[in-house]
């Protein structure tokens, strides 16, 4: 599955992921606590710095906010108006250094990683039933259904539109959903015939689904 | 010359991948199948008589009419079926499914029914029309599908591998039955024996034709060439 | 819990990534809006509330993770500092909401149970949260956040529709599938 990760060997890159996700934190609520443009400027100004870690094209990994550019345009007007233009200003700044910074962490850090890094805080759902290795094993199902459920989307969308179907699309949710829902039942079959996911070593691969 | 598929040096990128190049093809036979191995392109092809897919370049024309318009302008021209009947079928009743397509046309909800169990009437089916499309085996699913497409009488059925699914005896009555309709039929089947009726058989490698004419021929030298050197 | 439920959670998370995919549709007030939510309302509704609140709670998870699954190929870390942040953690606490009123409903018919579940989870309680995130998020004064965010409020009420409509087609043929309807 497509994620996030960039593979590289940075120095960002060779960092635990639990450390990472430490100074993201810590840095969080730092931010909120200061008040210093100043402070949020320079910090601002460092994770820029940190993105040219990511290679020559670091920089164009900024673009992330993109999309948000025109809500932090208008955000940034109400502020100014409804309280100062420093307060907007400070607002951005810390909004913009958390993205970019939490957004970093995501570029260098494998999923598995910051799974491994993350699993310790899930052991109480061990008293509902849910072990560690299950909640592993129900990560990798779900990575693996989001495909075929596009494919299975892209073919009634294909169909649909070679009929002249129009805008009405979302009537495509039921035969999806009813897709869906059977291919679960299938897909619960298959396990229970090979023995369920019992063991660490249950893996996803042997779930075999249309 | 309106009865014709024409295409004109069709070239066909997708995502940076070269699907089909320079196919220059006027396809005017009243059967043709299409054959090759999975990425050959086939697929491709075919979505591009109905508007799915536009090409990268080139020209061609579908019967006079240019599928640049999208596959909602050709719904009338082209009927398009899929290989899998669940990832088709979209409304609960035979009916309703049987409806769509012509309320799409334009009929009203009584036009459309009307014409819809006429249909179905003449095909001996009229108790379907209440029926779960759902508590059907596959074989009467493919054949609502292929009906949902055919009661809004287009010149040209495509099928896309529609008898993956099925067992044998369900093959050989939907081949018979579609063989029997007078739409230009356009096949792609990895059943080879299916398309030994047919009038004309392309054989397509890598986005070229490497093989076109009678079936027994190009059958037998596709057959000849999966015989060869085969390595996963 | 057992493997079918796990598995339950994993397709309905799924879903809700698959739905993301989809582009935003743009809407009568000019407001785009996305197929997403709907998902969400639907795991609620489906699954039941805590079935539904864990499929949601996965969901976050791996976009947390950094999968790009939101609307808009969005994904990672930077989605929890961003302006619309509440919304995404509010997931699994609207499915939960959603699945527990229809759950209570259930002797209603699905359309009106569905519909209320996925109003109170999908709107009410997952504005809340988008509201509150909002403000905590840009620093701004609550009646702002309010503000902004209500502009969303007539297009995601569209998907209360579609999630009752459905719901209860879905319900018409599998019925074993809609957990808040089991007595």
């Amino acid at each position: 599955m497509m994620t996030l990760y960039v593979h590289r060997q940075s120095w960002l890159h060779r960092q635990p992921a639990g450390l990472k996700l430490l100074v993201l934190m810590v840095t969080s609520v730092a931010l909120y606590a200061l008040a210093s443009l100043w402070t949020a400027g320079a910090v601002l100004i460092a994770v820029i710095l940190a993105y040219r870690s990511l290679g020559p094209a670091g920089w164009s990994y900024l673009w992330v906010v993109k999309p948000l550019l025109p809500m932090f345009i208008l955000i940034f007007v109400v502020q100014s108006w409804s309280q100062s233009v420093s307060a907007a200003i400070l607002m951005l700044l810390r909004m913009l250094t958390l993205i970019w910074l939490a957004n970093l962490v995501t570029l260098t850090t494998r999923m598995d990683a910051m799974m491994d890094a993350v699993m310790p805080l899930l052991s109480p759902l061990r008293r509902v039933g849910v072990a560690p290795h299950r909640i592993a094993f129900t990560v990798a199902l779900f990575v693996r259904f989001v495909p075929v459920l596009m494919a299975v989307l892209n073919s009634l969308l294909e169909a649909w539109k070679s009929r002249g179907g129009g805008r009405a699309v979302w009537r495509l949710a039921i035969p999806m959903l009813i897709n869906a829902i059977r291919m679960s039942d299938h897909v619960v079959q298959a396990l229970a015939a090979r023995g369920g996911v019992r063991s660490p070593e249950t893996p996803v691969s042997m779930v075999q689904h249309q | 010359m309106t009865l014709t598929i024409e295409l004109n040096q069709v070239t066909l990128k997708r995502d940076d991948q070269t699907v089909l190049s320079d196919l220059n093809l006027t396809l005017s036979e009243r059967r043709i199948g299409l054959i090759g191995n999975n990425g050959s392109g086939k697929s491709s092809l075919v979505r591009l008589f109905n508007g799915l897919l536009q090409p990268s370049q080139g020209h061609l024309q579908v019967r006079g009419h240019n599928p640049a318009e999208g596959p909602e302008a050709m719904a009338d021209q082209v009927g398009f079926i899929f290989q899998n009947p669940d990832h088709q079928l979209i409304f609960p009743t035979v009916i309703e499914e049987l409806m769509f397509g012509l309320r799409n046309q334009g009929l009203s909800k009584s036009d459309a029914r009307e014409r819809a169990e006429h249909c179905l009437r003449e095909h001996h089916r009229l108790d379907w029309a209440d029926r779960p499309v759902h508590s059907l085996s596959e074989g009467q699913k493919q054949w609502v599908c292929i009906m949902a497409v055919l009661v809004m009488n287009p010149a040209v059925l495509i099928l896309d591998e529609p008898f993956s699914a099925l067992d044998l005896p369900t093959r050989q009555f939907l081949t018979d039955w579609l063989l029997g309709l007078p739409q230009q039929l356009i096949m792609i089947s990895h059943d080879l024996d299916v398309l030994a009726a047919f009038d004309r058989v392309l054989w397509l490698e890598q986005g070229q034709v490497r093989g076109d004419g009678s079936p027994e021929t190009v059958i037998a030298d596709y057959r000849a060439a999966c015989n060869r050197a085969f390595s996963l | 819990m057992k493997d079918q439920a796990l598995v339950q959670m994993a397709l309905y998370a799924a879903l809700v990534a698959a739905l993301g995919l989809i582009p935003p549709v743009p809407f009568v007030t000019g407001i785009p809006i996305t197929a997403q939510t709907l998902g969400v309302m639907l795991a609620g509704v489906m699954l039941g509330p805590w079935r539904g609140f864990l499929s949601m709670l996965l969901f976050v998870g791996v976009v947390a993770l950094g999968a790009p699954l939101l609307s808009g190929g969005r994904g990672g870390l930077g989605v929890f500092a961003s302006p619309t942040a509440g919304f995404i953690v509010g997931f699994p606490v609207a499915a939960l909401v959603a699945g527990y009123v229809a759950r209570l409903l259930q002797r209603q018919s699905i359309l009106i149970a569905a519909g209320i579940g996925a109003f109170v989870g999908g709107i009410l309680v997952l504005y809340v949260f988008g509201i509150v995130g909002f403000k905590w998020v840009t620093g701004s004064e609550w009646l702002r956040s309010v503000q902004v965010m209500a502009v969303y409020v007539p297009g995601d009420s569209v998907k209360v529709v579609l999630t009752a409509l459905v719901a209860q087609a879905v319900y018409k043929g599998l019925p074993g599938a809609v957990a808040t309807r089991q007595a």
